[in-house]
């Protein structure tokens, strides 16, 4: 990848996968079910680990985790979490 | 915006334009993005993407129909990546129509 190559405007996913570790982030799965917390870790498959996991579904907080792995081909999208 | 050191596939035909080329004149433009499940869509700023098609996108919205109700909910994302897994077609422009 030459993520660093780039123009400066664009911004590639590998260089947002850089730019959020350590930040809150909204992981959103296909199944709908949402996952807000800190983002611990990520690689390149969109496998995630994260850390004060909370659990929504339907909008409603169903579970809090202390630490949660989320295997990325579950994954919609990650946003960073305003 | 093709960079100027970049060889194209076809430099002697500049009528044909590759998939990824198109999508590659859209980075920083407003893109609307349909997802395969058909009920799922987004739009919003796109920042780049890579060649699974996994999209950065910028002051994007989810819009998301529900099935039984008809009802379409919105939600603002400021920036997101979104999973190029489940998309099925990118539109420039950004309009939804």
């Amino acid at each position: 990848m030459e993520a660093s190559t780039t123009t400066s405007a664009s911004k590639t996913p590998a260089d947002f996968l850089k730019s959020i570790r350590g930040k809150r982030v909204v992981v959103k799965l296909n199944s709908g079910v949402d996952y807000r917390g800190i983002l611990a870790c990520l690689d390149g498959y969109m496998n995630i680990a994260m850390e004060h996991t909370e659990e929504y579904v339907n909008g409603q907080l169903k579970n809090k985790y202390g630490d949660a792995f989320i295997r990325g081909n579950n994954v919609l999208y990650i946003s960073l979490a305003k | 915006m093709a960079l100027p050191t970049k060889q194209s596939a076809a430099p002697n035909n500049p009528s044909l334009l590759l998939p990824s080329e198109l999508v590659d004149k859209c980075v920083n433009e407003k893109v609307w993005i349909i997802m395969k499940n058909g009920h799922k869509e987004f739009t919003g700023t796109l920042k780049g993407f890579d060649v699974y098609v996994n999209c950065v996108l910028e002051d994007a919205i989810e819009y998301d129909r529900d099935q039984e109700s008809g009802k379409e909910t919105t939600k603002n994302l400021e920036s997101i990546l979104l999973n190029g897994n489940n998309i099925c077609m990118i539109v420039p422009g950004g309009e939804r129509s």
